[in-house]
């Protein structure tokens, strides 16, 4: 009996302080390292930010490097993905359609606002969008927990922490991290998006929560509400973050959104130098 | 015959290569395009496997160096993932110290044990201490589709150690 314990504490020991010719550092020691650098980065000093910071965007860059091979052959990953999925292809078709349809869309908005007789626009900050960065993406890595891509500018274009983010006018998501030379945006579908939103021709307010899924849902509607298909859903602006008005999606009938814009599919985006009036987080 | 060193020289750094590439490049292993819940965590097999099999090609220093690069590719916070590394790192040492010989079987088991330790480290991390935020259900699909994966993979990887690196085991 004793034995078998002897034997357990010098395996378990063992792996946990072994040091050899390729290990040059125990396992306890790494750990240890590890933590601390983790509750570092977490209660971010402003050295630690800064690091950060720098680290982040050499990274990103030597990430978009390393991904050279995917891009350049692209049917490798694409002709795959377009096999199993035709029915996205059909999706782009239809995005096109409705890029030639963002003005109506607008106009769609401004006429349920007025039908209700709500101030939303004279209430909200809404200010000029002509002040906004084109960025191409970086990074577009499909991680399980975390839909977030990386753009090529950052707060030496102005970027910061909120900004709005879109394409062909259609939101997609905030900056939720910025370096100097490169940015994060928190696309929609994230499990961490929470977006005020405004549909229908009541004017109907909802939260858009992403769930980690290509469709983020509508949440904290009223009482009984029935979804329609087919329903345009516009950012409300009530976050003071997003413009009241930016198209989002289309409902379905089962409370989710199909997004205008495919998260998977992003290569330019436009970011809105509108500083937002709450803070992000 | 110093060319033949430099060529099965190459061939051990294939694992490590693999592990660098696939935590700062924008290859994943989220399918989700074809199965909306699809995911797993390769590293943590490529980790296992070699720390049992070959724990000389792959040294803690750098599993621990991948872990961050993933963080900040990912967007976690830092060392996050070196932690979950280092968990699966420990389970594999820990096996191959108390284990004479090891089957698919016996590895598909422990790699269990640890993969469970080394997510919920990840999920307790993630949820409690960062703004960032994760499901355990998302957790629990990484799991179960990782924990899957492992033989498929064990079974690759062990056609390489004996193709061409060697078939003796550590």
């Amino acid at each position: 009996m004793s034995v078998s314990r002897d034997d357990f504490s010098i395996a378990f020991r063992s792996a946990l302080l072994q040091r050899g010719a390729s290990h040059k550092f125990s396992i306890l020691s790494l750990f240890i390292v590890a933590l601390i650098i983790f509750f570092l980065d977490i209660y971010g000093f402003q050295a630690v930010k800064t690091t950060r910071s720098f680290i982040n965007d050499l990274v990103y860059r030597i990430t978009y490097l390393a991904s050279t091979p995917t891009r350049i052959f692209p049917g490798i990953n694409q002709g795959v993905a377009s096999h199993f999925n035709l029915k996205k292809e059909n999706e782009e078709l239809r995005q096109v359609i409705e890029r030639y349809k963002a003005q109506d869309l607008n106009l769609e908005y401004i006429s349920n606002e007025n039908k209700n007789l709500k101030k939303v626009l004279d209430t909200e900050d809404v200010q000029s969008v002509s002040n906004v960065v084109l960025a191409k993406v970086l990074v577009d890595r499909n991680s399980p927990f975390l839909k977030s891509i990386i753009i090529n500018k950052g707060s030496k274009e102005g970027i910061i922490k909120g900004m709005p983010v879109t394409q062909n006018k259609y939101l997609i998501g905030r900056i939720v991290e910025t370096n100097y030379l490169s940015s994060r945006v928190l696309l929609l579908n994230d499990l961490n998006s929470r977006i005020p939103v405004t549909f229908d021709t009541s004017s109907t307010q909802a939260i858009l929560t992403g769930n980690g899924t290509r469709k983020p849902t509508l949440e904290y509607l009223p009482e009984g509400y029935i979804f329609e298909d087919d329903i345009t859903v516009f950012a409300s602006g009530k976050d003071g973050i997003f413009n009241a008005g930016t198209p989002i999606g289309k409902t379905k009938d089962n409370g989710e959104v199909d997004l205008f814009v495919d998260p998977n599919q992003l290569s330019f985006v436009t970011v809105n130098l509108i500083k937002p009036t709450k803070e992000v987080f | 015959m110093a060319r033949g060193n430099f060529i099965n020289k190459l061939f051990s750094t294939g694992p490590l290569f693999l592990l660098y590439y696939l935590s700062i490049s924008e290859v994943d292993t989220n399918l989700e395009k074809l199965f909306e819940v699809f995911s797993l965590n390769l590293q943590i097999i490529i980790i296992y496997f070699w720390i049992i099999k070959r724990p000389n090609l792959m040294g803690t220093g750098h599993i621990f160096f991948a872990g961050l690069i993933n963080d900040v590719v990912m967007g976690f916070p830092l060392g996050i993932s070196s932690l979950s590394y280092l968990v699966v790192c420990f389970f594999g040492n820990y096996v191959r110290n108390k284990s004479v010989n090891t089957t698919i079987a016996s590895d598909w088991f422990t790699f269990f044990i640890a993969l469970i330790f080394a997510n919920l480290l990840f999920f307790s991390l993630l949820n409690n201490f960062s703004d960032v935020t994760t499901t355990f259900s998302k957790i629990g699909y990484n799991t179960f589709f990782t924990l899957f994966a492992f033989p498929v993979f064990w079974l690759l990887f062990n056609l390489y150690q004996m193709s061409f690196i060697g078939s003796q085991d550590a």
